[in-house]
Formats: C-alpha cells, sequence, structure tokens
C-alpha cells in the first residue's frame, strides 16, 4: 500500500515536472486558456443538472460582481462563498 | 514569496474543507493517520488522492489504485508547458502545480518582473500545500465537526468555481478555450471528469497547429 502511495507521488511529479523542464520543442498552443475555461465550468457544474445549478449561477454572477466593483481576486470570491453560504442556508 | 503567500488565501480557503473530508474519509475507511498525511504530503492532488483511498477502501489492488489515481493527473502535463513562457520549471515549482496554482499562476505572472516570478510561484504553491496539509490533518484527527454546519462546508467549497470564474473570463472569448471548456463539461456531465480534463488540454495545445 505504501509502494502505491510512493508510486502516485512519483508519477505525479514526474508529469508536472518533465513537460515543464527547458526543452522549447513542446508549444503549449491554447492549452492554457482552454485548461482554464475547463477547470471553471467542471468545477462549478456538478452532473446532473439541478437546481443546485442556480444557486451556483447567482453566486458567480455575485462574485463577478464582486470583482467588477472591488477589482480585488480575493474579496471578490470572498464575497462569492458568503453569497453562496447565505444562499445554500435559505434554498428550501 | 511572501506576495504569493498573500495571494493563494482565496486558494487556501476552497482547498481547506475538500482537504478535511479526505482527512476524514481516509481515517474513517480504516487507514492510519500517518499514511493518509503522507498522501497528502507527497502527492499533494487532490482527486488521485480521493481515488486512491476510495479504491483501496473497496479492496482493489494497490497498484492498480495507484495506476488509476495516475490517469486522473494526466491533464497535469499540460500545465507546464503553458507556464514556460514566464517561468522555468524546477523540482520545487513542479511538486506545487495544482489545478487552482496553475491557473492563478497564469494569470498572474505575465505581469510580474522576471525576477519576481519564481518567488511568487513558490508563495502560491505554499499556501495552498499549507491549507491542504492543515486540512488533512485535521479532518483526519477528528475535527470533520468543522464540517458540522452544511452551509459552512458549501459555502467554502464554493471558494474554488469562484476562483475559477475570476481566471476564466479573459479567456471567455477565445474559441479554442469555448471548444475545450465544453468538451470538458459534457464529458463531466457523464462522469467522466477527468478524461474531459484531458481532451480540453489536448485541444489547446493542437488549437491553430499548422498540419
Amino acid at each position: 500500500m505504501t509502494l502505491a502511495l510512493f508510486l502516485l507521488a512519483l508519477g505525479t511529479f514526474l508529469l508536472r515536472f518533465l513537460p515543464w523542464r527547458g526543452e522549447k520543442s513542446l508549444r503549449a498552443g491554447q492549452a492554457g486558456p482552454a485548461l482554464v475555461v475547463a477547470l471553471f465550468l467542471v468545477s462549478a457544474f456538478g452532473p446532473p443538472p439541478s437546481p443546485g445549478w442556480l444557486l451556483t449561477a447567482l453566486a458567480l454572477l455575485g462574485t463577478y460582481l464582486g470583482a467588477r466593483l472591488t477589482g480585488n481576486l480575493g474579496l471578490a470570491v470572498f464575497l462569492g462563498v458568503g453569497l453562496y453560504g447565505l444562499l445554500y442556508g435559505l434554498w428550501p | 514569496m511572501r506576495r504569493g503567500l498573500k495571494a493563494a488565501w482565496p486558494i487556501a480557503l476552497g482547498y481547506f474543507p475538500v482537504a478535511v473530508a479526505f482527512g476524514a474519509l481516509g481515517t474513517q475507511a480504516g487507514l492510519p493517520y500517518p499514511w493518509v498525511q503522507l498522501t497528502s504530503l507527497l502527492v499533494f492532488a487532490g482527486a488521485s488522492q480521493f481515488a486512491l483511498v476510495g479504491l483501496l477502501a473497496q479492496g482493489v489492488p494497490p497498484l492498480l489504485a495507484a495506476s488509476l489515481g495516475l490517469l486522473l493527473n494526466l491533464r497535469h502535463a499540460f500545465y507546464g508547458p503553458a507556464l514556460r513562457p514566464y517561468l522555468k520549471g524546477g523540482p520545487l515549482e513542479a511538486f506545487f502545480l495544482t489545478d487552482e496554482v496553475f491557473a492563478l499562476a497564469l494569470k498572474a505572472l505575465p505581469g510580474l518582473l522576471p525576477r519576481e516570478r519564481r518567488g511568487y510561484f513558490l508563495g502560491l504553491g505554499l499556501g495552498a500545500y499549507l491549507s491542504w496539509n492543515l486540512g488533512t490533518a485535521m479532518g483526519a484527527l477528528g475535527s470533520k465537526g468543522l464540517l458540522a454546519w452544511p452551509a459552512l462546508g458549501a459555502a467554502l467549497s464554493f471558494a474554488l468555481p469562484a476562483l475559477f470564474l475570476l481566471l476564466a473570463l479573459p479567456h471567455l472569448k477565445n474559441p479554442a478555450a469555448l471548444l475545450a471548456g465544453g468538451v470538458a463539461l459534457a464529458f463531466h456531465l457523464l462522469g467522466q471528469t477527468a478524461w474531459g480534463l484531458f481532451l480540453a488540454g489536448v485541444l489547446g495545445l493542437l488549437w491553430g497547429r499548422k498540419p
């Protein structure tokens, strides 16, 4: 069991490290933006479609407005978290 | 590094409840606390850690469980090349390269002076790592009562989607990003999140390449 843990740790590290080393042959193209948008969508909307999506959408809107009003990423996240918690508590 | 540590707090906020859940799951599955903590200390990749512990608890052979956990992390191979224009990756940087650290670094690094980038990145990674391991310890050692209020746990978990939204906003007019995001979401809704993210990375990598 411990061997499996070490293999997972080593494999994960190599997946992160080897493609990032100095070689210039591998160009990332649009992989960065593509992955950021993909990570956003899969983190926000869990299967299956449900009323929870509306809750998430409202809290995301609050986060966006928070970012527009404050210009501070951390504060906007904090506002979104507070709004989500409030809506979650009030949700029937 | 201090700047990166300060910038890491939205990540830390989101990681903490997930790590508490991981720690609690591990010990509830009968795994010894030191082993559960070692998983967070050495692997530092949430989805694959959950998979490893969950599969072991179901009696799956350890090497098979590790291999499946590794498959979930295939998408990490795309992060380094995307960051390379801004920061050369060393072993320490690579160790800290999670989904959230990558996304925040991709937004912040271009705006920093080259000499500031490594410290900033390491600060980001360290903040995330400390939160992940502290949460694991608290969950494994019985403090999962912290999440006894469902609204608190749910609210803290929302920090990661909120953060990703703000990081994704500048890319929402990028056709490659939209296509990749749509593919990832479709796979996610079918229960194949890891493969969807991997395909999103491949699509982004291939986008605009000359045949």
